[in-house]
């Protein structure tokens, strides 16, 4: 027995010779990947983690595509295009659970995510104190955006911030829509004190949110929220500062040459070879053309543009238009059976020998937009708005007009920004503030694409939910009134 | 082969026992046989079994027309255009041709006085039913054994495969290439009068699906893996009956995968810019194993102890590239270092894993008649946070031969055995991804200002630090016994396993964004049965025979959940139907969504029907005849999401196999069947298939479509509208999922003694094998056997996955 148990021994002792020391072993390292413990070090991280909140502007599944559907529910356009789901958005039917309600709001708090990764942490980095201000201020300005987004959609929605972040509370109740405007207006006030005024002097940051950028979306936050001065008073800061001026020419802000002019105060920045699928040009182009055939305009909105108005041309492609498609294609023609209303956007598209040329940026916000909303809401105010409406008329050639009205700046916007994702928001903001019927708007037959259709005020003013959240919510998360 | 199911038997096999054991045996030479030399080598042919009855050309157009026509509007000029109503292609047909299939193994095998050895090459090639796809595989093996001495024998095993194969995509139902075959217009040719593929640019009426043959012929996606495993062991007997046994294997990963996108521009889903990717891999794992075990006979006593300790460690490397724009497509230029180009993305990465466990078990037996295990292991896992590595898992067993009592002895002509068992085991699962305790950041959130690349860093996982072991606690009592001289011979068992602290990444609430979501142990899993296996033996003459049968019973349920009341998993296709949730007190991945009763065959229906009194849809007038009537659960008279409830259980209740071999002189003949009952699949596949609003071709049911009161009560009308969402996940796509299949059928014939013997071989049999050859299903789908997506949690689900084949091969076996 001792015999045994001697062997027994060695033979253990040796075990322990070949096998490591078990604490070594075990242990294991994030290699090539950073933990967020040890991210953080410098300004080049805070950096690289305010690029990362812009990216989902990029998604197809959010601002490429997706966020943009919402505006097939608007008398400019028809849904075209292979998506099921989009015939119950356009005729009011949908439910909640559409998977462009599903995603669209996870993205949205995606990038509320990587923001309030860069306020928790960035403060605390030891870095260059204008870029520090910078990076606050564009993850401040991003959130805004992001709950501006979920404001429009839905209406109400559950508010995270750095504080919810911090205790873990991860699953909220909708916040009443008092409690989401207030968060925008205050993350974009913050926001305005700490960027800087542009970056035309900066071309490397050309494209991050700027001064203008805020005082664009406060404009548009303060008018759709009818603090109408206030909308004055924010605009004033794009009309009359030469930072923000229109481009020279209309199509400037379409074309990949002149796509960061003075005008642009938010666009989408793709970069071949670089960025994701170029997805608001492959979706708005024709299928023979390269792109995927969605959302044609129709004959009512080409027949909003006055005679001899320019923009029709740059806006809409049309039977006989000769395109550059590049290439061995080249100068090719616009024909009837590219597209079933006879028109496509052009806002979107450009090619090169190969294809489709994915550099072309997308615009999310113009200063022109931002001219006709001054001019909204001074006419709204009884006040004079002709020159924010005529400086926009006057680039494009158009007559002026004095003592406009209402009625002139709807006109006005629908053919500036057609194509935009701008022409529903504003029919709900105007049938809001009593100015239209979109009722009856909508219960208008415009032809056999776009047959009259039934809009239940207030219901549909908002969408629901995703279905999803409220079962994984776990009873916290409650529907949209009208869709309980 | 060797199966180890009983939870006391897996203990010693740890970590990676969880869900049974299977033991192979590999072939080693004998003591003292001299040398042989046997070569089997088949070859065959396979053909797809069952393809899906789609509409022609024809009829494709007049029911796309009719969709207008019944919602009152312009017909889509394109489904007028006769050009698109002559029925040109059978795509299914074109995807899936003949495979076949070619392999010749050689071994040679030998002993002397002291060793033993065996060497084996083998050559396996096989040409897809998919054209251009092909697999091959070579692989070698030599095992030897030593007895070095009386006491010290030592034995060695290595094994190189090297295989490759071209991998098309056939998964996806977005652009799988059996999904899109399904799909594309029939009308189009394969290729245009002029050469070139037809293409679904023409309207988006047709669908964003490339032309499947133009992919196919295009596509150029490859991989290769080369492994090695090797093992060296060695006992030492160092008194009678206490050996020292060691083991130390290493098994070695080389993988590498390339492939060529061409540019596309005339097909719907465009490149813009051709590209190239490649990658390769490197895995190691290094397995040591050390046991002491001691056996002595007291008497009627047999005593046996083991203790034993084992690591493993995984080490991975992986790195690969992609470059956009080369200037040639030329097959020879397709490689990185070709002219052209911008290298767009180039990744390095790394991981390690390890596995630590200590183990004892002791056997104790009495006049082999009672008998006593008893198994006790620590496990680490790297897996794991630094306080939840360690999990203790204990197993006992008890076995009573009840036909050593002498009381039995009377019973033993009609009785030859009798064995009752009962086990009680606990086993840990870490089968889950690395540093899951882990936040991770990580870049690839590329974005760009003014045409300046940037890079973004966001996080990629949310830690979970409170990760911890799965524990699957089993028990079971089984009986064995073997009548009339062990002629037939049953086995019965009860199972019980609770698996606890069940590890999977539940879907999580948007709200948290978009990183990944960690593995969680997110509840408590059950399944219950029996097990009963029979086989009968009977030899009269030249004639022998054998019969076995097995079935499984199981009821599974999922029996607590820690956090919210389900588990989701993927969404369906374009529409995104959730099909599969899992609920308390329900089997896994059961099938969600909601019930119906027939079609609206009239407007009187729907006016008089409850369940819509106050849907708003019902009150603008937009359900219409022909439109699936929902029923309404909770009662508030609108259907919507309120409504929905199980409608299916993917997991088989029972599943049995039979197995009947027969020898006739020199004829031998073997067949293997197998069946599944009790168990519904979701044939999503059919739902997107018979749905009028997507712009694809459709199942040829459809003709059989409601039109007019009376014509159908189970396919809806056509129609452009999604108003009523007629094909939501509902019972109507819920089938029986029961087959019973021929999996395998042999029939051989070796010559005879006399005949072999001329010719200087010690054996030479032929044989024809078929597989597959017939399955009896009611299922409407290519194939009953599915299988599991996402995780677990959604089974059973027909995504018009890569369906079996049908396949006879023809072979010879030599022995010399």
């Amino acid at each position: 027995m001792k015999r045994i148990i001697k062997i027994t021994g060695s033979f253990l002792a040796i075990m322990m010779i070949f096998s490591q020391c078990s604490d070594d072993l075990l242990e294991t390292t994030s290699y090539a990947q950073v933990t967020s413990q040890g991210f953080w070090r410098n300004g080049d991280d805070v950096v690289s983690a305010v690029n990362a909140i812009y990216e989902p502007l990029l998604q197809e599944n959010y601002f490429g595509h997706y966020e943009r559907t919402w505006d097939i529910q608007s008398d400019d356009m028809w849904r075209a295009g292979d998506h099921g789901e989009d015939q119950s958005i356009e005729f009011f039917t949908y439910d909640a659970s559409n998977p462009k309600l599903i995603d669209t709001w996870k993205w949205r708090y995606e990038m509320i995510s990587r923001a309030n990764a860069v306020l928790i942490n960035a403060p605390n980095v030891n870095m260059d104190v204008a870029i520090k201000d910078r990076s606050l201020g564009e993850a401040y300005f991003l959130r805004g955006f992001s709950y501006w987004r979920h404001y429009l959609i839905h209406g109400e929605v559950p508010i995270f911030v750095e504080e919810d972040i911090r205790a873990g509370k991860l699953n909220k109740p909708k916040a009443p829509k008092a409690e989401v405007e207030a968060q925008i207006e205050s993350d974009f006030l913050k926001a305005l004190d700490l960027l800087p005024a542009s970056y035309q002097s900066d071309p490397d940051n050309l494209g991050r949110a700027s001064k203008g950028t805020v005082y664009g979306f406060l404009t548009k936050f303060y008018v759709t929220t009818g603090q109408l001065q206030k909308g004055i008073d924010a605009g004033k800061h794009i009309t009359e500062n030469a930072l923000y001026a229109l481009a020279p020419s209309f199509n400037d802000n379409f074309l990949i040459a002149t796509e960061n002019n003075s005008e642009i105060l938010f666009s989408m920045q793709y970069l071949r070879n670089w960025t994701m699928d170029n997805t608001p040009e492959i979706y708005t182009t024709p299928r023979p053309w390269g792109g995927w055939d969605f959302r044609e305009p129709i004959q009512d909105l080409v027949d909003e543009f006055e005679p001899g108005d320019p923009r029709l041309g740059y806006t809409v492609f049309k039977v006989g238009d000769m395109v550059d498609l590049g290439g061995d294609a080249g100068l090719t023609e616009y024909t009837a059976d590219l597209s079933t209303s006879g028109y496509h956007f052009r806002k979107f598209s450009s090619w090169t020998d190969g294809g489709l040329n994915s550099d072309q940026n997308a615009p999310i916000l113009r200063s022109s937009d931002v001219y006709l909303l001054v001019a909204e809401a001074k006419v709204r105010l009884s006040q004079n708005g002709d020159v924010e409406l005529n400086a926009v008329r006057n680039r494009n050639g158009l007559a002026a007009i004095s003592g406009a009205t209402m009625e002139e700046i709807i006109h006005e916007r629908r053919v500036e920004l057609a194509g935009e994702n701008e022409r529903q928001q504003d029919l709900l903001r105007w049938d809001k503030a009593g100015i239209i019927d979109i009722v009856n708007l909508y219960n208008k037959s415009r032809g056999p694409l776009k047959p009259a259709r039934t809009f239940n005020r207030p219901k549909h003013y908002y969408f629901p939910i995703p279905q999803r959240e409220i079962d994984l919510s776990n009873g916290v998360l409650e529907q949209n009134t009208y869709y309980k | 082969m060797e199966i180890l199911k009983d939870a006391s038997a897996s203990a010693i096999y740890g970590t990676r026992a969880a869900n049974g054991v299977v033991i192979v045996t590999t072939k080693r030479g004998k003591l003292g046989q001299g040398v042989r030399l046997n070569v089997n080598a088949y070859g065959g042919v396979s053909n797809r079994i069952k393809s899906i009855d789609v509409l022609d050309a024809k009829n494709l157009a007049m029911l796309k027309a009719e969709r207008y026509t019944n919602d009152g509007l312009a017909v889509d000029p394109i489904w007028l255009n006769p050009q698109y109503q002559t029925q040109k292609t059978d795509w299914q047909k074109e995807v899936l041709g003949q495979g076949s299939t070619k392999n010749l193994d050689l071994s040679i095998s030998g002993g002397g006085e002291k060793s033993t050895f065996s060497i084996s090459g083998g050559k396996y090639d096989e040409q897809g039913l998919i054209r251009n796809s092909f697999f091959k595989r070579y692989s070698m093996r030599i095992n030897s054994d030593h007895q070095i001495n009386k006491k010290i024998k030592i034995g060695q095993s290595l094994q190189i495969t090297s295989q490759s194969g071209t991998t098309p995509n056939t998964t996806s139902s977005q652009d799988g290439l059996i999904w899109s075959a399904i799909r594309f217009h029939p009308g189009l040719p394969v290729k245009n009068s002029d050469g070139t593929y037809s293409t679904n640019q023409i309207s988006s009426q047709f669908g964003d699906i490339n032309n499947p043959i133009f992919t196919i012929d295009t596509q150029d996606r490859q991989s290769t893996r080369t492994r090695i495993l090797g093992s060296v062991n060695g006992d030492w007997e160092i008194l009678p009956g206490l050996h020292a046994k060691a083991n130390v294997a290493v098994d070695a990963n080389f993988a590498d995968s390339h492939e060529f996108n061409i540019q596309v521009l005339d097909q719907i889903r465009t490149s813009t810019q051709n590209s190239r990717s490649v990658s390769s891999s490197k895995a190691h794992s290094l397995l040591q194993e050390y046991f002491l075990s001691y056996n002595k006979k007291f008497g009627n006593h047999d005593i046996g102890v083991v203790a034993g300790y084992s690591q493993q460690t995984f080490d991975y490397t992986d790195m690969g590239a992609t470059k956009r724009n080369l200037d040639s497509e030329d097959p020879a230029q397709r490689y990185l270092n070709a002219n052209g180009g911008t290298i767009t993305n180039a990744f390095e990465g790394r991981s390690y894993d390890a596995f630590q466990s200590y183990f004892g078990r002791g056997t104790y037996s009495l006049n082999n008649k009672y008998m006593a295990t008893v198994t006790f292991r620590s496990d680490a896992s790297s897996r794991f946070g630094p306080n939840n590595r360690w999990g203790y898992f204990p197993a006992f067993s008890l076995g009573w031969r009840v036909s050593e009592e002498p009381f039995f002895q009377t019973l033993t002509k009609a009785i030859s055995s009798l064995k009752i068992t009962g086990g009680y085991g606990e086993l840990g699962n870490s089968n889950i991804p690395s540093l899951q305790y882990l936040s991770l950041m990580g870049g690839g959130a590329r974005y760009s200002f003014t045409g300046n690349p940037v890079n973004g860093v966001s996080q990629t996982l949310i830690g979970n630090s409170n990760i911890a072991w799965e524990r699957a606690v089993m028990t079971n009592i089984g009986l064995e016994a073997g009548l009339l001289q062990n002629q037939i011979l049953i086995t019965m068992a009860y199972f019980n396993k609770q698996t606890r602290d069940m590890l999977l990444s539940p879907p999580s609430l948007g709200s948290l964004g978009n990183a990944a979501v960690p593995f969680q142990n997110v509840g408590q899993l059950e399944n219950k049965g029996f097990e009963l296996e029979l086989s009968y033996r009977k030899t009269m003459g030249d004639f022998s025979y054998s019969l076995g049968g097995n079935a499984t019973y199981i009821a599974n349920k999922v029996t607590e959940l820690y956090n919210g009341t389900f588990l989701g998993s993927q969404f369906y296709g374009r529409s995104s139907s959730e099909i599969s949730r899992t609920y308390v007190g329900q089997s896994v991945a059961s099938f969600y969504g909601w019930k119906t009763n027939g079609l609206y065959q009239t407007q009187a229906d729907i006016d008089g029907d409850a369940n819509i009194t106050d849907d708003p849809r019902n009150l603008n007038g937009q359900i219409k005849p022909g439109d699936v009537k929902f029923l309404d659960l909770n009662g508030d008279h609108i259907i919507d999401d309120k409504d929905r409830t199980i409608i299916g259980n993917p997991t088989p209740k029972i599943t049995y196999g039979f197995n009947a071999t027969a020898t006739y002189k020199n004829f031998d003949l073997a067949m293997f069947f197998l069946g599944a009952a009790k168990v519904d699949i979701y044939n999503a596949d059919r739902m997107q298939g018979l749905d009028p609003t997507y712009p694809f071709n459709m199942y040829a049911e459809v003709l059989n479509r409601w039109n007019g009161a009376g014509t159908s009560n189970s396919i809806p009308r056509m129609t452009t509208a999604r108003d009523n969402l007629n094909h939501r996940t509902s019972d109507l796509f819920v089938e029986s999922g029961a087959f019973f299949r021929l999996k395998n059928l042999t029939l051989g014939y070796s010559l005879s003694q006399n005949v072999i013997k001329s010719l200087h071989i010690s054996r030479a049999r032929f044989y024809l094998t078929g597989q597959n050859i017939f399955v009896i299903t009611k299922y409407k789908g290519m194939d009953p056997e599915l299988g599991i997506v996402d995780g677990n949690r959604q089974i059973n689900v027909d995504y018009a996955q890569y369906p079996q084949s049908r396949t006879w091969t023809v072979g010879a076996q030599l022995s010399f």
